[in-house]
């Protein structure tokens, strides 16, 4: 018993990084900006996608598709906020609440797009460690859990070192904590959100890579992960970067925690009710200062 | 407003509409409008909580699922025709309205908004789970004792009865005072509380109402499809389509989510037979966010008399 629970916090450990990269994304576009960008995992489902067709067509490895990923979804983002965020928001005058229903949208067609494109069935990506696991004191460390754990923590360590220690980091940082301030001390607002939209992307594209070594995707499959990303967020609390980090990992052994009580099935019914509690509880977050 | 009359006649169109079947049309003609009607009716519904008291939900097809189910198990288990229980449908939505709703309608903005679809997933997964719902196997029916023209007529009636119900709460909402408190409480729902709107009380029975009309829908197309399955039962797909009619029509209005709902059927059909199904839903995509961007009070403003433009956007409203 003992085993299989410490088996459990390692796997939980290892999945925690991967969601803690996707909501760390969605979280930053929200503080920045108030805009909950619904197509998020989409977005990670999408790069999953791109990074199964890659490694086939040249036979390299999905991890190193990622060098032709992150540009190309930092342009994505910065598209996205150009051509859709700063229109809408121009004419709308709730962001927040229209930013649910275009995202949803946008989310709609991109989800659309890829089943007409490659297929609704779910989808893997087959590496030459799927399926292998290194022990490590009785305990099996699966490796693309691992791999895709590690680009989590190199990708949230990336960010917080850019958002904690260059400045145009502290920029987008002090957009997100108080944007007319942010403006009155010259900081070109437009500029650094679309630079948070760019990372925003990038790194939800770093997240459907890693999560798809892990976990079979599908063009519908985004759903689920975005209530995971709520979670997370919503437990870190909005615009907290190692906080939404600490919850990927609450969240991650949550999940595989409760493997062990209830049958897997019902896991994610417990994730839901866990997210319910807390927004009842504490909707400003559970770990937030 | 819209002209003085347009009610009038669309009223009259509604009621001219269900002495239809009498010229015996073809049931593509009947089965297209049966849809239309139960989509009219669910975008009106949604209309109420989320166009009024500006709630978005995503999550009105879980009320029209449960619907289905729960008068599908009455129909399989004891023998009682859904046309009979439909009500008894509604009130079970109308359950899970308030179970869902009592805690989470306290939320504001996004975080409801998730609830709603967290409700829709939940509930996916204990029909999926549970045997006596007929779980993964989905839900057998027998079929309506008709022949299938009477059948299509019966159906096409009752989601009739059901639309013409809804218009004319949904225009008796809008006029009363439960409909200016949601107004109230989508506007600033912390200065309508100050003035002494009750919140929370006028936000759970728009829930409720809304509800009730989807699980009324819900167990008319049950019956008519004579096989449930969660797999489609609760898609979102259906969730996109209604939040697209309420507002792509206008939701300040009663006659908006008709007209969007017309609009958008037609567009469904056309779009569905000729460039596909996937395509369609990606078109659909885009019209949300058009919709939402460039038309926010929908289509039936364009025939609004000028209004003052809206106020720009000030301090502490996120102007990226």
């Amino acid at each position: 018993m003992l085993l299989e629970v410490v088996q459990a916090v390692v796997t939980g450990l290892l999945v925690g990084f991967t969601f803690a990269v996707l909501a760390v994304g969605f979280s930053l576009i929200w503080g920045t900006t108030g805009v909950v960008n619904i197509a998020h995992p989409a977005f990670a489902v999408l790069a999953a996608f791109l990074a199964l067709l890659a490694s086939r067509r040249w036979g390299i490895d999905p991890i190193a598709t990622l060098v032709g990923l992150v540009p190309l979804f930092f342009a994505l983002g910065v598209v996205l906020h150009e051509a859709l965020i700063k229109v809408a928001a121009k004419r709308t005058r709730e962001l927040g609440l229209a930013s649910m229903i275009f995202t949803f949208g946008l989310a709609s067609f991109m989800e659309n797009g890829m089943a007409y494109v490659w297929g609704p069935g779910p989808r893997v990506l087959n590496t030459a460690y799927t399926g292998t696991a290194a022990q490590v004191l009785g305990v099996s460390v699966p490796l693309p859990h691992l791999y895709g754990a590690l680009l989590g923590v190199a990708t949230i360590g990336v960010l917080y070192g850019f958002l904690y220690h260059t400045f145009p980091g502290k920029a987008v940082r002090a957009v997100w904590q108080q944007r007319d301030g942010a403006a009155l001390c010259g900081i070109p607002l437009h500029r650094v959100t679309a630079l948070a939209y760019g990372l925003s992307i990038a790194s939800a594209a770093v997240a459907g890579v890693a999560m798809g070594l892990i976990y079979s995707f599908y063009p519908a499959g985004y759903m689920v992960w975005l209530i995971n990303v709520f979670l997370i967020v919503i437990v870190g609390g909005v615009g907290s970067l190692l906080g939404a980090a600490a919850a990927g990992l609450l969240v991650g052994l949550v999940s595989s925690l409760s493997v062990l009580v209830i049958p897997f099935v019902w896991t994610n019914l417990a994730l839901f009710a866990l997210l319910i509690l807390v927004l009842l509880i504490r909707p400003s977050g559970l770990l937030k200062r | 407003m819209i002209g003085r009359h347009d009610g009038r006649y669309v009223t009259g169109v509604l009621v001219a509409c269900a002495f239809l079947p009498l010229l015996r049309p073809q049931e593509y003609v009947l089965t297209f409008l049966y849809n239309l009607f139960s989509y009219a009716a669910m975008a009106s519904a949604w209309n109420i909580l989320g166009g009024l008291a500006g709630y978005l939900s995503f999550g009105h097809v879980a009320f029209f699922g449960c619907g289905a189910y729960v008068t599908g198990l009455m129909l399989v288990r004891w023998g009682w025709s859904p046309l009979a229980t439909a009500p008894l449908g509604g009130l079970a939505a109308a359950m899970l309205a308030l179970v869902a709703g009592y805690p989470t309608l306290r939320l504001r903005g996004p975080y409801f908004t998730v609830v709603t679809v967290v409700m829709v997933l939940a509930v996916k997964i204990v029909v999926l789970n549970v045997p006596w719902t007929g779980a993964a196997m989905g839900l057998w029916m027998p079929f309506p004792p008709w022949d299938p023209f009477v059948s299509r007529v019966i159906f096409y009636e009752a989601v009739l009865v059901i639309l013409l119900a809804t218009l004319l709460g949904v225009r008796w909402v809008l006029h009363s005072k439960f409909g200016f408190g949601l107004r109230t409480i989508r506007e600033d729902e912390d200065a309508a509380a100050a003035i002494g709107v009750p919140a929370f009380r006028l936000k759970l029975g728009a829930l409720l109402l809304s509800a009730f009309v989807c699980g009324m829908v819900g167990a008319v197309h049950g019956h008519d499809r004579s096989y449930l399955h969660p797999d489609f039962m609760f898609d979102l797909h259906p969730s996109i389509m209604i939040v697209l009619m309420a507002l792509f029509g206008g939701r300040d209005h009663w006659l908006g989510p008709l007209i969007g709902a017309v609009a958008v059927m037609i567009a469904d059909e056309l779009l569905t037979v000729y460039v596909g199904t996937e395509a369609a839903r990606m078109l659909f995509g885009l019209l949300l966010i058009v919709v939402i961007v460039f038309l926010p009070a929908g289509v039936i403003s364009l025939r609004v008399r000028r209004q003052p433009k809206p106020v720009p956007a000030g301090r502490g409203l996120m102007m990226p």
